[in-house]
C-alpha cells in the first residue's frame, strides 16, 4: 500500500511543478511591464535600471523560475502594490480559510439534503417521490450558481429579512453569527452539488440493491432499514465520494461565484478583483494557490477510495 | 469521465440516422431538451426580426420601466430594451458556447492523436502540459486567460477554448491508445495499408463520437462559465447584450426593478437545464454502461 | 419417533402436520401474470434431507427464495399454503418472518463471491445473525464466529475473521456462507445449488461439508440441485420439478433406479457416464413463463405424450411409494 502512496505523491509533484510553471508562465505572459507599472508614469532610466535588477529581471527566465520558487516555498509571495498588504497572509490566512469554510458548509449540506433524497428516488423508483426528486436534482445541478444566489438574496434577504445578505463572519470568531450568515451561501453552493450528490447517490443504490449480497442481507433476517442504509449505502460511499472528486472543479467555480454576489472576502473574491484591477502578482498567487489546492484534493480523494473499497487495499 | 466505445464495428460512418437519432429519441427528457435548445437558436436566428429595438440603443427617459406595450419584457437602467437584449443574448450565448467548444475541440483532438499516435517523447511532453492545464479548474484557468488577453467576447472565446482543450485531448488520447490496441488495426497494418489511411478510416470514426457526446455536454459548461465570467466582469464588455452582464448589472436594482435581473437569468438557468437534459440523453443513449432505468 | 416411520408415512402421501417440519400445499406463486409456481405439494420431516431437481428456470430457487420469504406478496401474487412446524408462513407478519429469517431458515446462495458484502469482514458477516437473532455480545459473537469457521473447515479462523471476502478463494467463501447460513443452528436449511459456482475439485467437499453440518445439528435441508445423480446421492428424498410443477417426488434411490416420470426418465439417461456409446438428451427446451402449454407441461416434449396429456394436468398419484404426475405411468 505504501508503495503505491508514494508513485502517487511522485505523480502530484510533478503536477505540483507544471501548476507553478503555468502560473509562472502566466505572469511573464501578463501585458505591461512590471517595472513600469510599479514606477508610476514619471522615471528615469536609472531609477527603471535599478528596479529591473532588484526585481532581478534582467536574469535569464530559468533563474527567474527559480527564484520565483524558492520564494514561494518560503512565502513571500510580494506586496500587492494596491493594498500594501502581504499576499501570502491575504491569500493564505485570510481568503483561503473563507473559501474551505464556505466549501465545507455547503458540501455539508448537499449530503444532508442530497443522500436521503437520492435514496428515496431509488427506494420508490418511478414514483412521484422519485420525478420529483429527479427533477429538482437536473434543475439544481444545471441552475447557476450567481443567479440562484441573487434570488435566494432578493427573496430571503431582503424580501423575508430572514438572512443577511453580505459579509462573512468567521464562524470560529462567532459561531452562530458565523452560521447565519453562511446560510445563504452555502445553499446557493450546495444547491448545485445536491443535484449531483441525489443523482449519483440514486442510480449507485439501484444497482446495489440488485446485487445478491443485498438478498443474502435480507436472508439473514436484517431489518429493511438496515439492508438499505448499512449494506446498501456501504456500497454506494465509493462512487459518491469518486464524484464529489470529479466534480472539485464545479464546486470551485460555484464557489468563486457565491463569493462575489455574496461579498465573502474568499479566494474567488481575491482573484476576480485582482483580475479586475490588473493586478498580476495576485493573480498569480491565486492561481497557484487554487492549483495547489486542487491537486492537494484530488491526491486526498484518491486515498480515500482505498479507505472505501477494501478489493483496492493491497494486504499480505 | 469514463465511456465505453463501441469498438466492435471497424468502421461507424455508415447509418448516422440508426446510430444517434434513433436512440436518442427513446429518452424523453433529452428530445424534451432538444426541443427546448431548437427554440432558443430559432431566436437566436431570428433576432435582428424578432426584435423591437436596437439591443445596445440608450433611452434614459424610458429606463427602468417594467413591461409595456412599447418595451415588452421592460427596460434596464440605461434604457436598453430587455426583450431584444434577450433575443440577442441567446445569440450571444450560443455563439459563444458552441464556438468555445468547437474551437477546444480542434485543438484537443489534435494534441490527443497527436500523443496517441506518435507516442515516445513527445506523447510525454504533450501530456504533461495536458496535466499541467488539467491541473486547474476550468474558471480558474479561463480567469487567468482572460486577465492577460483582455476582455471582450473574442477573448472569451479564446480563453473558455483553451480552458476545453485539456479535457479534449486526455480523452483523445485515452481513445486512441484503446484503439490502437485492436485486433483489426494490427491486422490492417499486417495487410499493408498505409498508416495515413488506418488513421482516417479505423482510428477517427471510433474516436469521434464519444468526443462529440463530451462535446454537447460541454456546450452547457461553456455557456456557464461565459454568463459567470460576464457577471465577474471578466467576460464581454458593455454593452454587449450578454445575459450574464444583464443579471450583473441588474444587481444593484433588484428592489425595485426585478425583472432586469430576473429575466435574463430565468432565461439561463431554462436554456441550461435544457443542456444538461439533452446532454444526460446523449450520454445515456450511447453509452452501454449506463444502465436504463426505465 | 423414528426416522422410518415417519419416512414411511409420508410415502402415503399424507402430510402428518404434527410430525412434519415443512408442509407445502397447493402452493402457487404468479408474477406478472405468469405462473412460475403451480399448485407444489411438499412435505418434509425434521432431519430429513430433500433434493429439489430440474433443469434452469424449473422454478426451484423461486420456492426456496418463497420458503424463506424473500419473495412474498404483494411483489407476486401467492395461493396455498407454506406450513413451517404449525406457522403459516403466507400469513406471517414481515417481522416475524424476519425474525425466522437466518435463524431458523438459513439460506446458502449458489454464487458466495456475489453473496458477500465486499465492504464488511467476513467475521462481521458471520457475525451479524449472531447479535441479531441470539443477542450476543461482540466478544460472544467473535468467539462464536470463530467456532463455526472451524466447524466448516476454515484454516486458521482467527486470522480469517478480519479478511474481506475478495481475500479469499471460491471455497473458502462457500464455507463462509455455511457459517452464516448455520450460525443460529437453523431447523431448515435451503442451498440453492451450492456447488455449481465452484471447481468441480471441491464440489465434493463442500457439499459432504454441508451434509455433516446439517446431519450434526439434527435439522433438515433443501438442496436445489440440477443433477439427479447427486441430488440421489446426497439427499432421502427426491422431487423432481419441470415447468413450475412436481412432477415426481419420492425417495431418492427408487427415484434413480427406476424413475417413472417420462421427464425423470429423459434426466436420468442425460447423465454422462464412461462407457456410455450414445447421449439421449430430452428434445426441444422449457417453454417461456407466459407461453405455458395447457394439461401436462411436459406434453411436449414427452416420448410418450397422448390427446389427453394436453388436455387436463396430471394430478399427484402415489405410485410404488412415490407420488407422480403421470397419465401413463407403467
Amino acid at each position: 500500500m505504501w508503495q503505491a502512496t508514494f508513485t502517487k505523491l511522485g505523480q502530484t509533484l510533478l503536477v505540483l511543478l507544471l501548476v507553478s510553471v503555468a502560473s509562472f508562465s502566466f505572469l511573464k505572459l501578463a501585458p505591461g511591464d512590471p517595472v513600469t507599472i510599479m514606477l508610476g508614469s514619471d522615471y528615469s532610466k536609472a531609477s527603471y535600471d535599478q528596479l529591473t535588477q532588484e526585481l532581478g529581471l534582467d536574469q535569464p527566465v530559468i533563474v527567474q523560475y527559480g527564484h520565483w520558487l524558492a520564494n514561494f516555498v518560503r512565502g513571500d509571495w510580494g506586496t500587492s502594490y494596491i493594498t500594501n498588504q502581504n499576499i501570502f497572509e491575504l491569500a493564505v490566512f485570510q481568503a483561503l480559510p473563507v473559501t474551505l469554510t464556505l466549501a465545507a458548509f455547503s458540501l455539508l449540506i448537499a449530503l444532508v439534503i442530497g443522500i436521503p433524497t437520492g435514496v428515496m428516488a431509488a427506494l420508490y423508483r418511478n414514483s412521484w417521490v422519485d420525478v420529483l426528486a429527479t427533477t429538482l436534482a437536473i434543475g439544481g445541478n444545471a441552475f447557476p450558481s450567481f443567479y440562484l444566489g441573487i434570488i435566494l438574496i432578493w427573496v430571503f434577504g431582503v424580501g423575508l429579512g430572514w438572512f443577511p445578505t453580505l459579509g462573512f463572519v468567521a464562524p470560529w470568531d462567532d459561531f452562530w453569527q458565523g452560521i447565519w450568515h453562511l446560510a445563504l451561501p452555502a445553499i446557493t453552493l450546495g444547491a448545485w452539488y445536491v443535484g449531483l450528490i441525489a443523482r449519483i447517490t440514486r442510480s449507485s443504490l439501484l444497482e446495489v440493491m440488485g446485487q445478491p449480497y443485498i438478498m443474502a442481507a435480507k436472508a439473514r433476517g436484517e431489518p429493511g432499514w438496515r439492508v438499505v442504509w448499512v449494506h446498501g449505502m456501504r456500497n454506494v460511499l465509493m462512487p459518491l465520494v469518486t464524484v464529489i472528486g470529479l466534480q472539485l472543479g464545479g464546486m470551485l467555480r460555484g464557489a468563486v461565484m457565491t463569493e462575489v454576489v455574496f461579498a465573502l472576502p474568499g479566494l474567488g473574491m481575491m482573484i476576480t478583483s485582482a483580475v479586475l484591477n490588473r493586478e498580476y502578482i495576485v493573480i498569480q498567487a491565486g492561481i497557484m494557490l487554487t492549483g495547489v489546492l486542487f491537486v492537494v484534493l484530488n491526491l486526498m480523494v484518491d486515498q480515500t477510495y482505498q479507505f472505501l473499497d477494501p478489493r483496492l487495499r493491497r494486504r499480505k | 469521465m469514463s465511456h465505453a466505445l463501441d469498438l466492435s464495428a471497424p468502421n461507424q460512418a455508415a447509418s448516422w440516422r440508426r446510430r444517434f437519432l434513433q436512440p436518442l429519441m427513446r429518452q424523453r427528457s433529452a428530445v424534451v431538451g432538444l426541443v427546448i435548445i431548437l427554440a432558443y437558436v430559432f431566436a437566436a436566428l431570428f433576432a435582428p426580426w424578432l426584435a423591437t429595438h436596437d439591443p445596445t440603443a440608450q433611452d434614459l427617459g424610458a429606463a427602468l420601466q417594467g413591461p409595456s406595450a412599447a418595451h415588452w419584457l421592460g427596460t434596464d437602467s440605461f434604457g436598453q430594451d430587455l426583450y431584444s437584449r434577450l433575443l440577442y443574448g441567446a445569440q450571444l450565448a450560443l455563439i459563444i458556447g458552441f464556438a468555445s467548444v468547437a474551437l477546444g475541440l480542434v485543438v484537443g483532438v489534435a494534441i490527443g492523436l497527436a500523443a496517441g499516435l506518435i507516442g515516445g517523447r513527445t506523447e510525454w511532453v504533450l501530456m504533461r502540459i495536458v496535466d499541467g492545464l488539467l491541473a486547474f479548474p476550468e474558471l480558474i484557468l479561463a480567469m487567468a486567460f482572460m486577465a492577460v488577453l483582455g476582455l471582450g467576447t473574442e477573448n472569451l472565446v479564446y480563453a473558455l477554448a483553451l480552458s476545453f482543450v485539456g479535457p479534449f485531448a486526455r480523452m483523445t488520447r485515452g481513445d486512441v491508445l484503446q484503439v490502437k490496441s485492436q485486433p483489426y488495426i494490427e491486422a490492417a497494418r499486417l495487410m499493408g495499408v498505409p498508416t495515413l489511411a488506418i488513421i482516417w478510416r479505423h482510428v477517427l470514426p471510433n474516436v469521434v463520437s464519444p468526443i462529440l457526446v463530451q462535446a454537447g455536454m460541454r456546450v452547457s459548461i461553456a455557456i456557464l462559465l461565459e454568463s459567470g465570467l460576464s457577471f465577474l466582469g471578466i467576460g464581454v464588455v458593455p454593452p454587449t447584450p450578454d445575459w450574464g452582464l444583464m443579471i450583473a448589472e441588474g444587481r444593484g436594482f433588484i428592489t425595485i426593478a426585478p425583472w432586469i435581473s430576473g429575466i435574463p437569468g430565468v432565461a439561463l438557468a431554462i436554456l441550461l437545464v435544457a443542456l444538461n437534459l439533452l446532454g444526460d440523453g446523449l450520454r445515456d443513449a450511447f453509452d452501454p454502461n449506463t444502465q436504463k432505468d426505465a | 419417533m423414528n426416522q422410518v416411520s415417519v419416512l414411511a408415512q409420508s410415502t402415503l402421501g399424507e402430510s402428518n402436520t404434527e410430525a412434519s417440519l415443512l408442509a407445502v400445499r397447493d402452493f402457487s406463486l404468479r408474477r406478472k401474470q405468469a405462473t412460475v409456481l403451480d399448485r407444489i405439494t411438499l412435505c418434509l420431516n425434521p432431519g430429513e434431507t430433500l433434493g429439489l431437481i430440474g433443469e434452469s428456470g424449473a422454478g426451484k430457487s423461486t420456492l426456496a427464495m418463497a420458503l424463506i420469504g424473500l419473495l412474498r406478496a404483494p411483489e407476486v401474487e401467492i395461493e396455498g399454503s407454506l406450513c413451517f412446524r404449525d406457522t403459516e408462513l403466507t400469513a406471517l407478519k414481515e417481522a416475524d418472518f424476519r425474525r425466522l429469517r437466518g435463524n431458523k431458515i438459513g439460506l446458502i446462495f449458489q454464487d458466495a463471491t456475489a453473496a458477500l458484502n465486499p465492504c464488511f469482514t467476513v467475521g462481521k458477516q458471520i457475525a451479524e445473525p449472531l447479535k441479531r437473532h441470539l443477542g450476543l455480545s461482540a466478544t460472544a459473537c467473535r468467539e462464536r464466529a470463530v467456532d463455526l469457521m472451524q466447524s466448516v473447515g476454515i484454516p486458521e479462523p482467527r486470522l480469517r475473521l478480519d479478511a474481506y471476502p475478495h481475500e479469499l478463494s471460491g471455497g473458502m467463501q462457500q464455507r463462509v456462507m455455511i457459517a452464516i447460513a448455520l450460525a443460529c443452528n437453523p431447523e431448515l436449511l435451503l442451498a440453492d445449488e451450492p456447488t455449481s459456482a465452484l471447481d468441480v475439485t471441491i464440489q465434493a467437499q463442500i457439499m459432504t461439508l454441508i451434509l455433516d453440518r446439517v446431519r450434526a445439528l439434527n435439522s433438515s435441508a433443501i438442496f436445489v440441485l440440477h443433477d439427479l445423480a447427486l441430488g440421489a446421492q446426497v439427499c432421502d428424498r427426491i422431487a423432481v420439478m419441470y415447468a413450475g410443477q412436481i412432477v415426481e417426488e419420492g425417495p431418492s434411490r427408487r427415484v434413480l433406479d427406476t424413475p417413472l416420470h417420462p421427464y425423470t426418465q429423459g434426466l436420468k439417461s442425460c447423465v454422462v457416464e464412461l462407457g456410455m456409446p450414445t447421449l439421449t438428451p430430452i428434445p426441444g427446451q422449457i417453454p417461456p413463463l407466459d407461453a405455458m402449454p395447457s394439461g401436462c407441461r411436459f406434453a411436449p416434449r414427452c416420448p410418450k405424450a397422448q390427446a389427453i396429456c394436453s388436455e387436463q394436468r396430471p394430478e399427484l398419484q402415489t405410485r410404488d411409494e412415490r407420488q407422480v404426475a403421470c397419465w401413463f405411468i407403467d
